[in-house]
């Protein structure tokens, strides 16, 4: 329509209501590699595909799953040097909190946080969105959370969620397994079937990097890939 | 006709405004001195051991000649392997060591490695140098890291000095003549302990500015144990059951 038009600048609207480069955003996170999210009863998991684009890259050198502090964790669909400079401010706003109220920053704190950065990059002067949809574990409490934020800066607690290519398929197939009362091992074998729906070749604990929290010590981490292995075994 | 005063916002810095006054009053009263420091009222100590290193501080804060806190905590968590004892403005110690530790938080998950001792060190002296000595703090500062055992003391200017064995604080002289009498390398956990004690005994027993109970600090390649009030000689042994009746309009 007259869409295209409209599409060169970031802060202005197009007729129809909407701001097409977050639209674009959007489609730059569609087409990053999947990751997804589960909450289950006693903890969250967060998985994503490690597609590497060489096997001359070292994978032990890149890591997809961060910490925001002790007790959440975040993965990303999209643009990899996006993610670490939201992963940066984040951290620092985390921190900040901590410094000033001396106690962790609950979830929906920072994500809020979070989200109001990205925001901000969709009604500034000179800037683009950033081309990121973050998934955001955590637990505190409230018990386990988990948060999808957008490149709008909108945001959203699931239940299980997944992002990037596969997402309309990781998506049913999450629809169809969830159940409330998951435990946190049921949910990271859900998530690695997830994850084997659509993944073109084999999978195995080097191509896959899946993060945990759980209820006992409400520690983030990510599996080594030993443990990774384990759960694969498991699943076959 | 009469001058208006107009109101000038503050600018910050220094204000150089009694300079003059204080010249001259120097120089009319000749004996008349300008009021000296206050010494800070602690006696903080550090030295190294055979698998670390070990800090200890007296738990007593005063203002002026009152004791405004009789069992406060002067060793301040850094990072996990890295704790500070602070002598000086309370507020300082605490806000500098608050802010240092936050900054290696981050930079730790930057690099996703343990923090290294010097960079406190490197980040606590630079700030205190930035403010020319207005920051009091003075700092003993001790940790294990990849390197091994560091222990550092860090002056209200910003020098630093690494030593085995350290003490800063009014109770500072008490406290070095027990270690320069009876340090030794390579001491092991239970002696280093007892040497910390008696040395942050001497600062208790002999300096007004230093009181109540002794805090220790056990750092390992690893593990650190925080030993709060680890001995306490100034118990208030005596508390009357009775109370006390004190006869109407007493203290008039």
């Amino acid at each position: 329509m007259g869409d295209s038009q409209y599409s060169f600048s970031l802060t202005t609207f197009s007729p129809s209501g909407k701001l097409v480069q977050i639209e674009h955003a959007l489609t730059a996170v569609g087409s990053g590699q999947t990751s997804l999210g589960i909450k289950a009863a006693n903890g969250v998991v967060i998985a994503t595909e490690k597609k590497l684009p060489s096997i001359l890259v070292d994978e032990t050198s890149v890591q997809k799953i961060q910490c925001l502090t002790p007790n959440i964790g975040v993965v990303y669909s999209g643009m990899g040097p996006d993610f670490r400079v939201l992963v940066r401010k984040s951290r620092k706003q985390a921190e900040q909190y901590h410094r000033l109220y001396k106690e962790p920053i609950p979830v929906t704190q920072l994500v809020r946080e979070t989200a109001a950065v990205m925001q901000e990059f969709t009604q500034s002067g000179g800037v683009r969105p950033f081309g990121v949809s973050l998934l955001v574990a955590g637990y505190d409490d409230n018990g386990p959370q988990l948060y999808q934020v957008d490149p709008s800066g909108s945001y959203f607690s699931w239940k299980a969620s997944a992002m990037g290519k596969n997402v309309s398929n990781a998506k049913t197939f999450l629809e169809k397994r969830y159940t409330d009362d998951m435990e946190l091992d049921d949910a990271v074998h859900t998530a690695i079937l997830t994850l084997k729906e659509g993944f073109e070749g084999q999978i195995s604990a080097k191509n896959i990097e899946i993060g945990i929290i759980n209820a006992v010590d409400r520690k983030f981490r990510v599996l080594t890939p030993a443990e990774i292995d384990d759960f694969l075994a498991e699943v076959e | 006709m009469t001058k208006q005063m107009v109101e000038v916002p503050p600018k910050g810095g220094f204000s150089f405004d009694l300079c003059r006054r204080n010249a001259m009053l120097a120089k009319k009263n000749e004996g008349a001195k300008a009021p000296s420091f206050r010494k800070t009222g602690t006696t903080i100590v550090g030295l190294i051991f055979q698998d670390g290193v070990i800090l200890g501080a007296d738990t007593r804060a005063t203002e002026g000649p009152i004791v405004a806190d009789k069992n406060c905590e002067k060793i301040h968590y850094i990072a996990p392997n890295i704790y500070c004892c602070g002598a000086g403005t309370a507020a300082d110690t605490e806000a500098v060591t608050d802010m240092v530790s936050s900054q290696l938080q981050l930079h730790r998950y930057h690099t996703g490695r343990e923090s290294r001792v010097v960079t406190a060190l490197t980040l606590l002296k630079r700030h205190l140098f930035n403010y020319q000595g207005h920051v009091q703090a003075a700092l003993v500062l001790g940790g294990v890291d990849v390197t091994g055992p560091h222990l550092h003391t860090i002056y209200p200017h910003g020098s630093t000095d690494t030593l085995p064995f350290a003490t800063m604080g009014s109770g500072s002289l008490a406290a070095m003549s027990v270690f320069e009498d009876k340090f030794k390398e390579g001491l092991t956990r239970d002696e280093g302990i007892k040497l910390v004690t008696e040395a942050i005994c001497a600062g208790i027993f002999n300096d007004l500015g230093s009181g109540s109970n002794v805090d220790v600090c056990v750092i390992t390649k690893g593990d650190k144990e925080y030993l709060r009030n680890h001995l306490m000689p100034n118990l208030r042994t005596y508390v009357s059951e009775k109370g006390y009746t004190f006869p109407k309009k007493t203290g008039q």
